[in-house]
């Protein structure tokens, strides 16, 4: 672009992402012909257990599952509609009415009929997963399904009381696990599986706190489809190497000053799930020299953090950082519920205050020049508090522009509408349209 | 016979506020969700208080709650920015649903008491861990009342309260096995004023006065028809104009299944060996909200065994608008009572509900399963 | 006076051939609803006279009116009518009715009886709400959903599109099919967005008839979904106002792959609520003469 502030750079590590990805549902779908097994859950299901039950496990996570329905708009209205059409409301959670429209319709968005898990594995902090999963497993018949309930927080008042209640659960999944699939369970691998789970979750936030760089080395448009790979499968090898690799080279954009918007002038952070048939939102405000730096949700959703001794927030030190060596079962889980207990987007779960407070650390922390709140009206989990969250953050003196839309549901997002309140934002922040 | 029931209910601020008055020194805890263990609350010499909203339209929520949560949460929150609750002295929320959560966390910043405290309710009530889990909270929860009420609640003391909420369980229940008759001797808008004033008063003035009620119901003459015998189920209702209404219409509704009626009162605590684990079995094993019923549906047959215990020949299902939890249940129920033989007919309601539109519903339901004459 | 397109015609007719003073039992169905209001007369349950008008200002003027207006000319007096059934929007305001019924009930009767026995859904389209019944063999209602929350998808709603685009309402339903390609739909599901929607598509130089035709499939695919949660059994007919919209009810067909029976040409489908409360109404002689 003429005229460019900084240099910019395709990412390098881009197509590998596809390709994760691309194989991740593949594998799902073909699972049993290598007479493996399949399970179901959602994004922030403790993936890490059921790994214990051999490499040839393979997950399929609700969540992403219903955004890939979105990007396909024909199918998505056809799957609400079916859901709808079985008497479920249409203010319900929009992945999940598209997965069970999916299920209803017996159509995987990568091509051929529903793959049917042979067990489903969730957790439980947000009203409708373990409800998600209960649906889904009348759908499909009477799928054997096993739920953990995680609503144990907030982490700063975690008791060993609310950590044993989630360890016995665990426990008692994997005795179930066994008795489900007939097969041996391996402690070795749950605990290769622990470790890796820390460490792509750590990884991530350290990746997404280089963002704190100016100009930023990503965007969140950009940074979805990195982000992704944690709520697949979080807890793989595979996801663990492949952010250690994109750390790397985000490292290095930022010693080489690589922007992902050359024009950046503004930075700014969104909240919740953005309207995924609508990402070019996202390129529209670059044209005002505009960068989302990322989010609340595309930094805590997957991503691990702690605060670092000089106060600033960063990624949180993994057990194999601390040269911790898990010993056994019982342990591995001890630390897999604290782990995930710790999660950012756990918190405002219990409170919008916690949630303002870590947005606040973001916006000074990544050096914020305003935020977009989108009251996401397909998701009651992360949109809870959001409203006090917008109150909140005009108070620390931030610029907030919010849009009403819905994650899955393009039904319930005009985007006319939001493209005219974004150019009224952009005046307020003082930005014109660079031509 | 149950106008003093209706007049608490109308005017629970004064009873309140008169409460006080007569208690020296005694505090009021509001309450956000029937998942509280009131046991706890009277033992430590509080009156707990359940928080509902005034069926009104209002415009002080819209900056504290996103519109897409459910009216009645609103509603709540609304009572709180409007001062109507300025005798509280504390507030309390028992996990359930996202939807309350909200009016209490908005409360707790913006409508500022002595005392808040969060009870993380476990959600998976059917694991097995539930209990020793809850058992611990409600130790936690039992120390947090007496640091703020400098009241110690000895094990006795727990056992008094025990009994006095268990009592006006069981009168609450005997009220409501009359309603099995062929002709019950009440409405089912007198039953809700019995169950939500109860929320909002002093069991000891609560069960004083079902005591006596309990002596004159059986022999009460109704001057109405029973007229087509329904059940009513679903989320928070305390919408007293459409019950009024439907029992206007040639029905009577004899049982419910609703957080302001029997999911909140209807089993009693055992005490068996330690105290807070046998209040925390009888939180674990109530008739459970939709929030915590999972994996297994035990709601289903719960809510079949009602129907057939009191005759019903329909259900009546509602839902306030946006009810994730409920929604999630509702057409497993619709379903299971269709196959059981018990027609349902289906609202969805808001702060008020359209009287009109509604009676047109109720009145062709009710036309649907009766009326075999006219054809 | 500025022309008034969405005034559709008002009439009333005799049909009944015998001299009803042979008949046992004379019995009226008036069906106030919030736009039109009718009634039927029928002797020994068949229809005899029957009057379609508009809905004044108040129900019990306009239940009087319809009765009296039906009544013109058959020599049959108020006074002569065994039993008067009153249904729709205003069926609890007709002081003179001696029973009121639900639309719902009535629309299921009414259809029973225009369409015979084998008729299990009906999609009946009023004024002001639209209403899916599955009913079985005797016209008894087994399952119904109403959608009651907005005027799009009534005839409330079509009446303010024939005025806002100058077209005759009776005319609307042919004209937007007088399109090459069908349009999308309009987005907004709600009469007042629809039209300030339909403003802006005419702005940008749209067709009237790609506007009605955009609007028509908006509100065919809003009873659909209705229809399609009570679940859609053969044979399907279609009541009520808007049933006479081709524009909309072909539609209607073409999204749910099901024809609806052929409208039955000795009786108005606006008609059926009155004709089933006038048959209840008999069914009521009948109950208290034995």
């Amino acid at each position: 672009m003429a005229g460019a502030k900084y240099p910019t750079e395709q990412l390098k590590c881009w197509n590998k992402a596809k390709e994760i990805r691309e194989n991740y549902y593949k594998n799902y779908a073909q699972a049993h012909d290598k007479g493996g097994l399949r399970w179901a859950g959602g994004a922030w299901s403790l993936g890490a257990i059921p790994a214990g039950l051999g490499d040839d496990v393979y997950p399929i996570t609700g969540e992403p599952y219903g955004a890939s329905i979105a990007f396909n708009k024909e199918f998505s209205i056809r799957c609400m509609e079916a859901a709808e059409s079985k008497g479920y409301a249409r203010d319900l959670c929009s992945y999940m009415r598209s997965y069970w429209g999916s299920i209803i319709l017996n159509e995987y968005a990568f091509g051929g009929p529903f793959p049917k898990p042979d067990f489903m594995w969730q957790d439980h902090i947000c009203c409708s997963h373990a409800k998600w999963y209960q649906v889904a497993s009348e759908l499909e018949g009477g799928v054997p399904v096993f739920c953990i309930d995680a609503a144990a927080g907030p982490y700063d008042e975690v008791t060993e009381n609310r950590i044993n209640y989630l360890v016995n659960q665990m426990h008692d999944g994997i005795a179930w696990l066994e008795k489900t699939t007939g097969r041996k369970y391996s402690d070795e691998k749950l605990i290769e599986a622990v470790h890796n789970e820390c460490d792509a979750t750590s990884t991530w936030a350290e990746i997404c706190a280089l963002n704190k760089a100016v100009p930023a080395p990503l965007e969140e448009k950009s940074m979805y489809a990195l982000y992704v790979l944690g709520t697949l499968m979080k807890h793989s090898k595979i996801v663990a190497d492949f952010y250690r690799e994109l750390l790397d080279e985000v490292k290095d954009r930022v010693k080489r000053g690589i922007a992902a918007v050359p024009n950046e002038r503004c930075r700014v952070m969104s909240d919740t799930q953005p309207p995924w048939g609508f990402l070019k939102i996202f390129r529209y405000m670059e044209r005002f020299g505009c960068v989302s730096i990322g989010s609340l949700y595309t930094f805590g959703l997957i991503g691990v953090w702690e605060v670092k001794p000089d106060g600033t927030w960063g990624p949180r030190t993994t057990p194999r950082q601390k040269g911790l060596k898990i010993e056994n079962r019982d342990q591995a889980l001890r630390i897999l519920a604290d782990w995930n207990l710790s999660k950012p987007e756990w918190q405002h779960f219990y409170s919008p205050k916690l949630k303002s407070e870590m947005m606040i650390r973001i916006a000074k922390e990544w050096k914020l020049d305003g935020i977009l709140l989108h009251y996401n009206r397909g998701c009651e989990g992360l949109s809870l508090g959001i409203a006090e969250n917008r109150l909140a953050l005009q108070k620390a003196g931030y610029p907030v522009m919010t849009f009403e839309g819905n994650m899955g549901d393009e039904r319930e997002f005009d985007e006319a509408r939001t493209t005219a309140r974004i150019d009224s934002f952009m005046e307020t922040l003082g930005l014109k349209k660079l031509e | 016979m149950f106008e003093q029931m209706q007049n608490w209910y109308d005017k629970r601020h004064a009873y309140a506020k008169e409460w006080k008055k007569n208690h020296p020194g005694g505090k009021v805890l509001g309450c956000f969700c029937t998942y509280v263990p009131e046991e706890l609350v009277y033992a430590a010499g509080v009156l707990p208080v359940r928080l509902l909203g005034s069926h009104e339209p209002q415009s002080v929520t819209e900056p504290h709650i996103f519109g897409m949560y459910c009216p009645f949460c609103r509603d709540v929150l609304a009572q709180g920015l409007q001062k109507r609750y300025d005798y509280l002295d504390g507030i309390t929320i028992s996990q359930s649903c996202l939807h309350i959560r909200q009016a209490y966390t908005s409360w707790q910043m913006h409508v500022p008491t002595g005392f808040s405290y969060y009870l993380p309710m476990p959600n998976c009530v059917q694991s097995p861990h539930a209990l020793s889990y809850l058992k611990g909270e409600f130790l936690a929860f039992k120390n947090a009342l007496e640091k703020w009420t400098g009241n110690e609640i000895t094990d006795e003391k727990l056992r008094q309260a025990t009994e006095l909420v268990n009592t006006n369980r069981r009168l609450m229940r005997q009220v409501y096995d009359l309603r099995k008759q062929d002709n019950p001797p009440m409405t089912g808008l007198e039953a809700m004023y019995m169950v939500v004033s109860s929320q909002m008063t002093d069991k000891n003035d609560h069960s004083k006065l079902l005591e006596k009620i309990l002596k004159e119901l059986p022999g009460r003459k109704m001057d109405r028809q029973t007229g087509a015998r329904l059940m009513i189920i679903g989320s928070e209702d305390d919408d007293t104009a459409f019950i009024k209404m439907v029992e206007s219409v040639g029905a009577t509704l004899v049982v419910d299944d609703h957080c302001t009626g029997t999911r909140q009162f209807w089993n009693e605590t055992e005490l068996k060996g330690d105290v807070l684990t046998s209040i925390a079995k009888r939180y674990i094993d109530r008739p459970a909200c939709p929030s915590k019923d999972w994996p297994e549906r035990r709601r289903l047959p719960h809510i079949l065994k009602l129907a057939k215990d009191f005759n019903a020949k329909g259900a009546i299902i509602i839902q306030q608008k946006f009810c994730d939890p409920h929604e999630l249940d509702i057409p497993a129920i619709i379903k299971d009572l269709k196959k059981n033989g018990i027609p349902s007919l289906f609202l969805e309601f808001d702060v008020t509900v359209p009287i009109g539109p509604f009676r047109t519903r109720v009145e062709a339901f009710l036309e649907m399963i009766g009326q075999d004459d006219l054809f | 006076m500025a022309k008034e397109y969405w005034r559709w015609p008002e009439y009333r007719m005799t049909v009944g051939e015998k001299d009803w003073k042979s008949g046992k039992i004379i019995t009226a169905g008036i069906d106030v609803g919030s736009v039109s209001s009718k009634t039927a007369i029928m002797v020994d349950g068949e229809l005899y006279a029957f009057s379609l008008m508009r809905t004044g200002s108040n129900s019990p003027d306009s239940a009087q009116k319809t009765l009296n207006w039906a009544l013109e000319t058959t020599g049959i007096a108020q006074k002569d009518l065994h039993y008067i059934v009153g249904t729709g929007y205003g069926r609890i305001n007709i002081p003179f009715a001696n029973k009121a019924i639900t639309e719902i009930a009535c629309h299921a009767r009414g259809a029973n009886y225009v369409w015979g026995n084998t008729v299990r859904t009906v999609l009946d389209m009023g004024g002001q709400d639209c209403k899916a019944i599955k009913c079985d063999e005797k016209g008894k209602v087994t399952a119904f959903l109403m959608n009651d929350k907005c005027a799009a998808g009534t005839g409330r709603g079509m009446e303010v599109f024939s005025d806002l685009l100058a077209v005759p309402i009776e005319e609307v339903g042919e004209l937007s099919f007088k399109v090459e390609t069908e349009p999308q739909p309009v987005s907004s599901t709600c009469v007042v967005f629809a039209k300030s929607e339909a403003l802006g598509l005419l702005r940008q130089g749209w067709p009237k008839e790609k506007v009605l035709a955009a609007y028509c499939s908006a509100m065919a695919h809003r009873v659909v979904t209705l229809l399609e949660k009570v679940g859609v059994e053969k044979d399907f007919v279609v009541t009520g106002g808007i049933s006479k919209n081709v524009g909309v009810l072909k539609r209607v067909e073409k999204e749910l792959k099901t024809t609806a029976l052929p409208r039955n040409a000795k009786y108005d489908p606006q008609l059926a609520g009155a004709m089933g409360a006038a048959l209840f109404a008999k069914a009521l002689v009948e109950k208290e003469r034995k």
